[in-house]
């Protein structure tokens, strides 16, 4: 009923080894798929690929995993370590960022995807092979709700993190206007340490991105950014860095078109209905209030960083018109919707959504 | 050798220094330094200027603490002469090294951490053990500030010469200061901006600070599910952080409802009260805007050895009550001293806590035979190796998340992670010269003394693991025991949150002459550790 061969799941695809057209397989009697060119070769079903990957999130990771180890718990006759060793090698570069993904949020999707649905597409097949129907739907439950445990965890872990960062943001802004206030005058940088201004600028940018960005841009560019050694290391802004900051500019906007971000109006299976009232005023209300204390702030920020030739940042800031247009939140981007909490579940959702579906469409 | 008589002479005007023996390895000693410096010099012209970055720098302070052991444990002078001439031995050839200058390249790198690591654990032999000799102490450490600040001046301090640079300050002030040393009190840090700016930082460069708080937070969210009201007290509750994402995570509660009322008593301790306040301030407003219905109090610590008083906290009828116990500092430099922690612990059954949760740094677990046998788990010199290990750690990760943020990671340095190795480096000393040593962690003690694991959730270690990959993927999450979790990078562990429920109190015995209290009487608890004061009943109680 379900061809061994035939189809896979787009990540598996992406990522296993087994591209290459083989002819003609046939199946061993040790469960493996050997080609039959003169040259056996293994054949990485999705199968097979699947035990793979669960024996090596049992083992804690592709970089805790050894091939003894792994052919150790997967216990299937006939697969040699060489096997093992080159198919981890490609799963852990596959586990780094491809570049054919540009879109960040799909990419985490399909880690999450692969990682987590797999266990359910092992249920699947061997449902129909070996198990009788409730014990193969109990099973199928089972993964279902450690998948939906797994996005329930990321999605409190997003708003968390948010709320964190929203109130060191306030104590932040309390301390430097205090201090302004102390010296009368604006930001002197000789008062704060000149290298100071430059971080108090680079950490507000930063999270100017964390609070207006929304939740998921926030998860989805830190994971990419430290996943993604070559190009995006421009969370904080030293005078000698690079153009990234203008990259992170690039990804606020990007986000904003981002398929995986739903109708608003949609009804999600995650009810956030009762938090909805609340989490506008709320945030509204903040928002405007740390407007009008970025607009304060940034001119003369923005003078020293013209000062110092910090291009750079400036490039970010512009990136971001509510601040060059200091109070003013009319701008279109995704950072002015006034429920910031709002968007990023609803990404999620679409996230969710597409697991779901992707889960079932075996 | 002009300098080498100048010590000479000198040698002879050391005090406290045993004998004339000693005095003459010791010159030695110098004079083999001597030697060394000329070819340092030239040795540092072979190096590539920009980019020797040390990648894994805690990876070689493990292998020489721990490889090496046996030639570095040996007593001060022969530490000395030993580590010298280890590295005399690389330097006596400089133009064969000059041949190979890749090779010299590595070979020196690793061989100028392995020399500043060396020259550290020598001065901290010195200011303790049984040969203890400050003058020495002083010597190395002048000789230390020259390797750094000479790597400074040529091109750039790499991340092992800057974390050394912070350790030899430590130990200086160990010698300065006060030789009881807590190093610089922490009250002007705090609360400025330059403080808070650098905390941020930290706490978006690195998991440290988060992975307590989230861990905490979800238990105590876990165990306060379905309570009309929570109150916690909070032992060291610095900027409020902690709670910021704890409220949040209240009104959003799935299942809708109101979120239950949440009451803080933060322990202040000193003259702290006032910056309590304000945070306590803080969060008011935050919780107003989040719209959580929240109240606060201040509650303080006995003034001499700031012990905890039970009493002075206000319960109300009907709460869930919690004690977090979040004990490395953040933007203070110093923790409570050992007896306040266990002061503040011992009360949780006095409180009617049904949770305790608990913060702390993790040590290595112990190799076995990997360790030294000479070095003992309480010495200062174990301690002080152990800060090393840790901040070297440490150092790394924050290198490897963030290579091209230098100044970030600089400003990280010196404003937080300096201070806090002052700080560990003093209380280390302080411990070990008093005799007052407490052993293993505070884990391990509340286990001892009856307090129940409560089991760590699927979803906090999720929460967790997922926290971590958030960051670069060296950092790694651990369950131990069924309470806790420890967060470590690479081989290194960092940091643990584990949760605990109090003791059962014992059947209350008749009771004592005083003022009937609606407390139940508090577990005298059998603190294994004879170094604690023990705690009479009527400590618990006012007046």
């Amino acid at each position: 009923m379900f061809p061994a061969a035939s189809r896979k799941p787009p990540s598996t695809s992406m990522n296993s080894a087994s591209h290459e057209r083989s002819p003609m397989c046939v199946q061993g009697d040790s469960g493996l798929v050997l080609t039959t060119d003169p040259k056996p070769r293994l054949r990485w079903t999705a199968e097979l690929h699947d035990r793979f990957v669960d024996a090596v999130n049992q083992l804690g990771g592709p970089d805790k995993a050894t091939p003894k180890t792994i052919m150790r718990v997967m216990g299937v006759k006939g697969l040699t370590l060489y096997h093992l060793k080159s198919h981890l090698q490609k799963f852990r570069l596959g586990k780094q960022p491809h570049r054919e993904f540009n879109d960040p949020s799909l990419k985490e999707a399909m880690d999450l995807h692969r990682n987590t649905a797999s266990s359910s597409r092992i249920m699947g097949r061997s449902m129909n092979e070996s198990l009788h129907g409730t014990e193969a739907l109990r099973m199928q439950m089972e993964v279902h709700r450690r998948l939906h445990e797994q996005l329930e965890v990321q999605k409190h872990l997003q708003i968390r993190i948010e709320a964190q960062g929203k109130y060191m943001q306030s104590i932040l802004e309390k301390a430097y206007q205090t201090l302004a206030a102390d010296q009368g005058l604006g930001y002197n940088k000789d008062q704060v340490g000149g290298d100071q201004v430059g971080f108090v600028q680079d950490t507000m940018g930063f999270h100017d991105l964390q609070l207006f960005g929304g939740g998921d841009l926030h998860l989805d560019n830190l994971h990419q950014v430290h996943l993604n050694q070559p190009l995006d290391h421009g969370l904080y802004l030293t005078p000698n860095d690079h153009p990234s900051s203008a990259l992170i500019g690039k990804k606020i906007m990007a986000t904003s078109h981002d398929p995986y971000i739903t109708n608003p109006n949609e009804k999600s299976p995650f009810n956030w209905d009762d938090e909805d009232d609340d989490d506008d005023n709320l945030h509204v209300g903040k928002q405007e209030e740390l407007h009008q204390n970025i607009g304060n702030i940034a001119p003369g920020l923005i003078d020293a960083a013209a000062a110092n030739g910090r291009r750079m940042v400036v490039d970010v800031y512009e990136a971001k018109p509510m601040i060059s247009n200091a109070g003013g939140s009319e701008g279109s981007t995704k950072m002015d919707r006034p429920s910031p909490l709002r968007d990023h579940p609803l990404s999620m959702e679409g996230i969710n959504a597409m697991l779901i579906g992707g889960s079932f469409a075996q | 050798m002009l300098l080498m008589e100048v010590i000479m002479e000198e040698a002879g005007a050391f005090s406290g220094c045993s004998s004339t023996t000693a005095v003459g390895d010791r010159a030695n000693f110098m004079y083999d330094w001597n030697e060394w410096e000329t070819v340092s010099a030239e040795e540092w012209a072979l190096l590539p200027s920009a980019g020797v970055v040390a990648d894994d720098f805690h990876e070689l302070v493990e292998a020489m603490m721990f490889s090496t052991g046996d030639d570095v444990f040996q007593g001060p002078s022969a530490v000395g002469l030993e580590s010298v001439s280890h590295t005399a031995s690389y330097n006596s050839s400089p133009s064969s090294m000059a041949s190979s200058e890749d090779e010299a390249a590595v070979v020196s790198r690793d061989d100028k951490g392995a020399r500043l690591v060396d020259l550290l654990v020598a001065a901290a032999e010195a200011l303790e053990g049984p040969q203890k000799c400050p003058e020495l102490a002083r010597v190395i450490l002048v000789r230390l500030k020259e390797l750094v600040s000479q790597a400074a001046a040529t091109g750039g301090a790499t991340s092992m010469e800057r974390l050394a640079a912070h350790f030899t300050d430590a130990l200086q002030g160990l010698l300065d200061g006060d030789v009881g040393g807590g190093g610089r009190r922490k009250g002007s840090v705090r609360h400025s901006a330059d403080a808070l700016t650098a905390f941020q930082l930290l706490q978006d460069m690195s998991p440290y600070v988060k992975f307590g708080h989230f861990t905490a937070n979800q238990a105590i969210l876990e165990a306060s599910a379905g309570e009309r009201r929570v109150h916690i007290v909070d032992y060291d509750i610095a900027e409020g952080v902690q709670w910021a994402s704890l409220m949040q995570a209240l009104v959003s509660r799935p299942g809708g409802g109101p979120p239950p009322h949440l009451r803080i008593t933060a322990v202040s301790r000193g003259g702290g009260s006032r910056a309590v306040q304000e945070t306590g301030r803080r969060l008011a407003a935050f919780a107003s805007s989040v719209g959580q219905p929240f109240s606060f109090s201040q509650v303080r610590l006995e003034p001499d050895g700031e012990r905890f008083r039970p009493a002075g906290v206000r319960l109300v009828k009907g709460e869930a009550v919690v004690m977090n116990c979040i004990l490395p500092p953040t933007t203070t430099t110093s923790s409570g001293s050992t007896q306040s922690v266990a002061s503040f612990l011992s009360c949780a059954a006095a409180i009617g806590a049904r949770l305790v949760t608990l913060v702390e740094e993790e040590a290595e677990e112990t190799p076995g035979e990997a360790e030294p046998v000479v070095e003992q788990k309480g010495s200062f010199v174990g301690r002080f190796m152990g800060e090393l290990r840790r901040y070297s750690a440490m150092w790394d990760s924050l290198e490897a998340g963030f290579p091209m943020q230098g100044r970030a990671r600089g400003v990280v340095e010196r404003v937080i992670l300096g201070p806090w190795i002052a700080g560990a480096v003093g209380r280390a000393y302080k411990e070990a010269v008093s005799g007052e040593q407490k052993e293993g962690r505070w884990g391990e003690w509340m286990a001892a003394a009856g307090f129940g694991r409560v089991e760590m959730s699927c979803f906090n270690h999720s929460q967790a693991k997922l926290l971590l990959g958030l960051f670069n993927d060296g950092y790694r999450v651990e369950e131990e025991g069924c309470n806790k979790l420890v967060l470590g990078w690479k081989t290194s562990r960092l940091l643990s949150a584990s949760v605990w429920k109090p003791p059962l109190p014992p059947p209350p015995p008749p009771p004592p002459c005083l003022d009937s209290s609606p407390l139940p009487l508090p577990l005298p608890l059998p603190l294994p550790l004879g170094a604690f004061d023990s705690y009479e009943i009527s400590d618990f109680f006012y007046d």
